[in-house]
């Protein structure tokens, strides 16, 4: 039972860095209808941006984290004006979009090996490794904060996009754009926001993810894990995209933990095949043909 | 965009050693290829670097004498990123375009072993630094005519990890985490598994995880509840360096022990606390008079220190121009025939290349404990 609980903690854990990275995918894809695979590259320079702050700057944590976030907000600003803006403009087809957010996470990465080099970097230690004991289980201080700040970003989150104007906006956005602009809705505009706030989440998940492991240019191929948790959470569906991260999360610890652990990746993987094929939006999707 | 990165950083460092080396008909050639980017770019870079600055070292000394005749030594190499596709069609570049007449690296044994077939075509030996899977000069009980290494190989390294746990630390019951993916971190596991259980300890829990993960609790977790006396962690020094701290965070207080994928400035660095008092498995001890010579070196040429790869490509180096120097001639094939039987002092060791394995018999290894964020060596230990 001790066991089972430990394991369920550490499953929400890793669920919780997932939600982090799952919900920038979903918001952009929401709007977009593609997946912007550039996101992981963001969310890496976001890492970076964080450690360079507390070691080089010596910030304090919290200003580290709103410096990072900033920085991680203009860059997925940049990102949509240079490599969507123009296929926007041009009406291209999605695939070209994704191609293009394929060829911005590379060049991310390649930046970044070329410039701060491709070795891995530890962040300095800002709150002690020492879990808080609860009984024989074992809570991890960074955790805990990691899923208090998660919990306050992405409601502050849910609270913008159902109850402020922009964030209606957005909605009807997401329900149709072309619509939307044709209401006289600046869905340029939106689309920026919307990036921005993607951009910011990243700029959060980059610094936690550092914190908690390590920083190198390959922290990008670890949103693939959380880019099919949205998938299975739903796409374009922010709750789905946390819970479907959670479930993702929780189900690979205990495949781990009680299975096998060599075949975690193999089970899990079937297990979300499964659910795909019954319900083809994920958990919460919005169930719609034209949205691939 | 990478390779255009690459292709222009390689050009220009070619150049660049093109330049020192003067007239072209009297170089030799030698390739070198390893990680430059990715996980295990800092032990490429360490690699390239050493042989860079050794092969400098000859030519300002006026090059070497290989058959009455004066040659200038040049290293061209490349990046692999780490990658076993992409060892391959380096080899063929260096063997097709470049026409090197041997290979240095990689250190990598899942890069090491697909390259044998492009050697054996081209005729162009290759050194691996620190590949320690048996199949990189031996598979299925037959030589690789062209593959030598410089190294000693997994079955002894997992021997000597086991018998130390069981003789000299006293443990019993073991569990090990691993890498599925790598054929490095598989092939110690099995053969520690093997000599742990024939001394008459007990696997209390055999647990893995795929390249690229970073978080390790579950598997963690199991191993808690299994309650073994050590914990063999046969990879490399980032996720050594994850896993161990996410141990201590579950409250696994046990000893750790690893093997030569562990040594690393940065295993300190981002270890800490969590791997002080481990033990692991080396190719040398740092403090051994034979290695300060290098080590100084390289620490004045590059303004860092090195990392273990250089030593044992520092020792593939003196293995290929003792090599060349018996073979009389700069020509691949009689090369890998000088290689056979050859004996050679390196700073890690003595060098004596077995014709029937390919690789240096009888090498000892270090047994090293981290204390207080230092690497200390205990002993030399060499298994039944």
């Amino acid at each position: 039972m001790v066991q089972f609980l430990q394991q369920l903690i550490n499953g929400l854990s890793i669920g919780s860095v997932y939600a982090l990275m799952a919900v920038g995918y979903s918001l952009v894809y929401s709007i977009m209808n593609f997946s912007n695979f550039a996101h992981g590259g963001v969310i890496m320079l976001g890492a970076y941006f964080g450690f360079f702050a507390l070691t080089l700057l010596k910030l304090p944590f919290m200003l580290a984290f709103l410096l990072a976030s900033a920085g991680t907000t203009l860059l997925a600003i940049l990102i949509e004006r240079i490599a969507y803006k123009p296929l926007r403009e041009r009406q291209a087809p999605f695939l070209y979009f994704i191609i293009s957010a394929m060829g911005a996470s590379i060049l991310l990465e390649n930046i970044v090996i070329a410039t701060i080099g491709p070795t891995f970097r530890t962040y300095p230690l800002v709150f002690e490794r020492t879990p808080i004991a609860l009984g024989p289980l074992a809570i991890g201080r960074l955790d805990l904060l990691m899923f208090l700040i998660s919990a306050v970003c992405l409601g502050g989150l849910i609270f913008f996009i159902e109850k402020t104007k922009m964030g209606k906006a957005i909605q009807a956005a997401a329900y149709n754009i072309k619509a939307c602009a044709l209401m006289g809705v600046n869905t340029d505009r939106i689309i920026l926001v919307v990036f921005g706030l993607g951009g910011f989440l990243a700029g959060i998940a980059g610094v936690f993810f550092g914190m908690k492991y390590t920083v190198y240019p390959q922290i990008g191929n670890i949103t693939t894990k959380s880019f099919i948790a949205a998938v299975f959470g739903g796409l374009g569906s922010l709750p789905g995209a946390v819970l479907g991260s959670v479930l993702l999360g929780t189900i690979e610890t205990l495949v781990a933990g009680y299975l096998s652990s060599q075949y975690r990746d193999l089970i899990a993987f079937v297990i979300l095949i499964g659910v795909l094929i019954f319900r083809p939006s994920g958990i919460m999707g919005k169930n719609t043909v034209d949205k691939a | 965009m990478k390779r255009a990165i690459l292709a222009a950083v390689l050009i220009l460092s070619l150049a660049l050693v093109g330049c020192a080396s003067g007239a072209k008909s009297d170089t030799i050639k030698v390739g070198w290829f390893g990680a430059l980017t990715g996980d295990q770019a800092v032990w490429g870079e360490n690699e390239f670097n050493t042989v860079k600055m050794l092969f400098e070292e000859y030519n300002t000394a006026g090059g070497i004498e290989v058959g009455g005749k004066k040659y200038k030594l040049e290293a061209i190499g490349y990046d692999n990123k780490g990658d076993a596709q992409e060892a391959v069609n380096v080899v063929k570049r260096l063997t097709g375009q470049d026409k090197v007449v041997a290979i240095l690296g990689p250190n990598a044994s899942g890069n090491a072993i697909p390259i044998a077939p492009v050697l054996e075509q081209a005729k162009v030996p290759d050194i691996a630094t620190v590949a320690t899977n048996p199949k990189v000069t031996v598979l299925d009980g037959k030589v690789k005519p062209y593959n030598f290494r410089v190294c000693f190989i997994d079955p002894y390294q997992g021997a000597v990890a086991a018998g130390y746990a069981y003789d000299k630390l006293n443990a019993r019951k073991a569990a090990i985490l691993y890498d599925v993916s790598d054929d490095y971190s598989q092939g110690l596991r099995e053969f520690f598994k093997i000599n742990f259980e024939k001394k008459g300890g007990t696997i209390v829990a055999d647990e893995s995880f795929n390249g690229g993960d970073v978080d390790f609790r579950p598997q963690l977790s199991k191993i808690k509840a299994a309650k073994p006396d050590i914990i063999f962690m046969p990879y490399f020094f980032k996720e050594v360096a994850l896993s161990a701290n996410q141990a201590r965070e579950l409250g696994l207080k046990q000893v750790l022990m690893g093997g030569d994928g562990w040594p690393s400035d940065q295993l300190i660095s981002m270890g800490g606390k969590a791997v002080e008092g481990s033990y692991f498995v080396n190719h040398l001890d740092y403090s051994d008079p034979a290695v300060q010579d290098y080590k100084a070196r390289y620490k004045a040429k590059y303004g860092k220190e090195t990392e273990l790869n250089g030593y044992l490509v520092h020792d593939a180096v003196l293995l290929l121009v003792a090599g060349l120097q018996k073979a009389g001639k700069v020509n691949g094939e009689a090369l890998a025939k000088a290689f056979e039987g050859i004996e050679v002092q390196g700073i890690t060791g003595k060098i004596k290349i077995s014709p029937e394995t390919h690789n240096p018999e009888g090498k000892d290894a270090a047994i090293i404990k981290i204390v207080n964020g230092q690497y200390v060596f205990q002993e030399k230990y060499a298994a039944e």
